[in-house]
C-alpha cells in the first residue's frame, strides 16, 4: 500500500514538472523572480539607512548589516510560497484545467495528491531559493558564518513540515471558496507581516509579537539568522527545534483534519465541480 | 466609434461589474491588501532607523517621512495591478471560463470589448484607491487637503491612460501565448523594482535609468511632490509632459499590439488552444 501511495506521489510530482517544462519561459522566470522580488526590500533598507549598516539594528539584534539581515529573512520566507501557492493553489489549478474530478476519482487517498504537490513545490522552491541565494551573494557579498549552515538548514526543514500543514489547509479552503488565490494571498500576507522577516520582533506591536510565537516561520527565520549572522533571539537552540517540531505536528494535524472535513463536505453537497 | 460600439463597451463593462460583484471577498481584498502589503516596510523602517523619519531618505526624496512615501506607492499600485491582472489577463480568464470563443466570434469590434473591460477596471480601481486614501487618512494619519485632490486626480488620470494602454497590449499578448500569468507576474515584480512604488529608485543607477521609461515613475514623483512636499501643479510640468508622451506611446502601442495579435490568433486558428 505504501509503495502504491509513494508511486502516486511521485507521479503527481512528475506531472507538475512536465507541465512546468511545457512553459519554458515561465520556468526561467520562476528562477529569476525571487531575486527581483527581494531587491526592493534591500534597496529600501539602504535608502532609509543611507548605507549598509544601521546602528539601530545593531542595538536590536547585535548585527548592523541590513542587507544580509533582509536577504536572509526573505530567502527563508520563500518557502511560505510552497505552502500558500504551490500546495494551496494546486486544487484550483486542477479545476481550471478541468481535471479535478478525474484526480478525485483516482483510487488513492486525497492527501496523496497533496503530498505530490508538496514534493514538487518544495523541489521547485528549493531550486529557486538556491539560485536567489547564489546571485544575491555574488552581488552584495553577504557576510555569513558558514558553520551555521547545517543547523540553519535543519531548522528550515522542520519549518517546512509545519508549512505543509498550512498548505493542506489552504488547498482545502480553495474547494469551498473556489477563488483560492485570495485564501493563499490573505494567509501569505498576514504571516509575512507577523513573521520578523526584515525586522526584529521588538518593533512589532505586542499583539502581533504574541501571535508570531505560534508561527513556524518565526523560528525558521530567526533561528537561521541566529546561526548565520548571530542574531540575538528569545529562544535557545533546543527550544527552537522542539517548538518547530511541536508546531509541525499541530499544523499538519490541523491541516489534514480541515482537509478531510472539507473534502467530505464538498463531495456530499455535490459542489466539487462548482466554479 | 458609433452607437453600437458604445453599446459593446457598456455591455462588456456591465458584464465585468456583475462578475466582480459575485466575489465580494475580492472587493474587500483589493481595498485593504495593497495597504497591508506595505506594513512590512513600515516595520522595517522602524527597525533600521528607530524613528518615523530618516535624513538619508530626505536627501533622496525631499521628505524624511518614509511611511507616507510607501503608502502613496501602495495606493497607486492598485492601478498597476488593475492594468496587469484585470486587463492584461482578462482574455485568459475568458479562456478559463470557456467564453473566449463566443466573444471573439461575435460581430462586435474586439477593441471595444477590451475598452469595456478597461472601463470596468477603471471604475473599481478608482473605488479601491479612494477607499485606500480614507484608510491612510484615518489609520496612518496621511494628510490630504481638499485643494490637493484635483491635481492628484489629474495626475492619476494621466497615469491610468499609460498603464491601461500597457494592459491592453498585454491582453493581446495573452491571446497569442495563452499562459501569460508568468509574464504578468514577472512584469509586476519588475515594476516594483524599476519604479518608485516602494523605494526611491535613485538609490541605484540601473533602477534609476530604467525607471525613466515607465509612466509610474512620473506619476508617483508628481503625486508625492503634491502630497508630501507641497509642490504646486505648475512646478510639475516636466513630469506631466513626460507622462503625457509615455501615455500617447503606450496607448497607441497597446492598441496596435492587441489588434494585430487578435487578428493573428484568429487567422492561425489558435483561439481555442489552451
Amino acid at each position: 500500500m505504501l509503495m502504491h501511495w509513494l508511486r502516486a506521489i511521485n507521479a503527481e510530482n512528475i506531472k507538475e514538472w512536465k507541465i512546468e517544462f511545457s512553459y519554458k519561459a515561465d520556468f526561467i522566470r520562476s528562477l529569476i523572480e525571487p531575486l527581483i522580488y527581494v531587491l526592493p526590500y534591500v534597496f529600501y533598507g539602504i535608502a532609509i539607512v543611507g548605507g549598509r549598516n544601521s546602528a539601530h539594528l545593531k542595538q536590536l539584534i547585535g548585527n548592523a548589516d541590513v542587507i544580509t539581515y533582509t536577504v536572509l529573512g526573505y530567502i527563508v520566507m520563500g518557502f511560505l510560497n510552497t505552502a500558500c501557492w504551490g500546495m494551496g493553489w494546486s486544487l484550483r489549478k486542477e479545476q481550471w484545467y478541468g481535471t479535478l474530478e478525474t484526480i478525485f476519482c483516482a483510487p488513492v487517498p486525497r492527501w496523496v495528491y497533496i503530498a505530490g504537490m508538496a514534493t514538487h513545490s518544495t523541489l521547485h522552491q528549493g531550486l529557486m531559493i538556491f539560485v536567489q541565494a547564489l546571485v544575491i551573494h555574488a552581488i552584495f557579498h553577504l557576510t555569513l558564518n558558514v558553520s551555521g549552515l547545517l543547523p540553519s538548514l535543519a531548522l528550515v526543514a522542520l519549518m517546512l513540515v509545519a508549512l505543509y500543514g498550512l498548505g493542506i489547509m489552504v488547498a482545502a479552503l480553495a474547494l469551498i471558496f473556489k477563488e483560492g488565490w485570495m485564501v493563499s494571498e490573505i494567509l501569505h500576507s498576514i504571516i509575512s507581516i507577523v513573521t520578523p522577516i526584515a525586522y526584529p520582533l521588538a518593533v512589532l506591536p505586542i499583539v502581533l509579537r504574541k501571535i508570531s510565537v505560534y508561527l513556524p516561520t518565526t523560528y525558521g527565520i530567526m533561528g537561521a539568522r541566529h546561526f548565520l549572522m548571530d542574531e540575538k533571539v528569545f529562544f535557545s537552540t533546543g527550544q527552537a527545534f522542539l517548538r518547530l517540531f511541536l508546531l509541525g505536528v499541530v499544523w499538519v494535524a490541523v491541516g489534514l483534519l480541515i482537509f478531510m472535513i472539507v473534502d467530505k463536505k464538498v463531495r456530499r453537497d455535490g459542489t466539487l465541480a462548482y466554479y | 466609434m458609433n452607437g453600437k460600439d458604445w453599446l459593446v463597451i457598456f455591455e462588456e463593462m456591465r458584464k465585468n461589474i456583475k462578475i466582480i460583484l459575485c466575489y465580494p471577498l475580492a472587493i474587500v481584498f483589493w481595498v485593504f491588501f495593497p495597504i497591508i502589503w506595505v506594513i512590512p516596510f513600515i516595520f522595517q523602517g522602524r527597525a533600521f532607523v528607530g524613528s518615523l523619519a530618516s535624513s538619508a531618505f530626505k536627501d533622496l526624496t525631499g521628505s524624511a517621512q518614509y511611511i507616507p512615501f510607501v503608502l502613496i506607492g501602495a495606493i497607486v499600485s492598485t492601478y498597476m495591478f488593475s492594468a496587469l491582472y484585470g486587463i492584461g489577463n482578462s482574455f485568459r480568464m475568458e479562456s478559463y471560463w470557456g467564453t473566449l470563443e463566443f466573444i471573439l466570434g461575435s460581430p462586435a469590434k474586439k477593441i471595444m470589448v477590451i475598452l469595456g473591460k478597461a472601463a470596468s477596471e477603471g471604475i473599481f480601481s478608482t473605488f479601491f484607491a479612494i477607499a485606500q486614501i480614507f484608510i491612510c487618512i484615518f489609520v496612518f494619519g496621511l494628510e490630504v487637503t481638499l485643494t490637493k485632490f484635483a491635481p492628484i486626480l489629474f495626475i492619476m488620470l494621466l497615469l491610468l491612460l499609460g498603464l491601461y494602454g500597457m494592459g491592453i497590449g498585454l491582453a493581446g499578448i495573452t491571446l497569442q501565448i495563452k499562459e501569460s500569468r508568468g509574464i504578468i507576474h514577472a512584469l509586476d515584480s519588475l515594476l516594483f523594482l524599476f519604479t518608485p512604488i516602494r523605494y526611491p529608485v535613485q538609490i541605484n543607477p540601473i533602477t534609476h535609468a530604467v525607471s525613466l521609461f515607465i509612466p509610474l515613475t512620473y506619476g508617483l514623483v508628481a503625486i508625492r511632490g503634491i502630497l508630501l512636499v507641497g509642490r504646486p501643479l505648475s512646478s510639475l510640468l516636466r513630469e506631466i509632459w513626460l507622462l503625457l508622451i509615455l501615455d500617447i506611446f503606450l496607448v497607441g502601442f497597446g492598441l496596435f499590439i492587441f489588434t494585430w495579435l487578435e487578428k493573428r490568433v484568429r487567422k492561425a486558428g489558435t483561439v481555442s488552444h489552451y
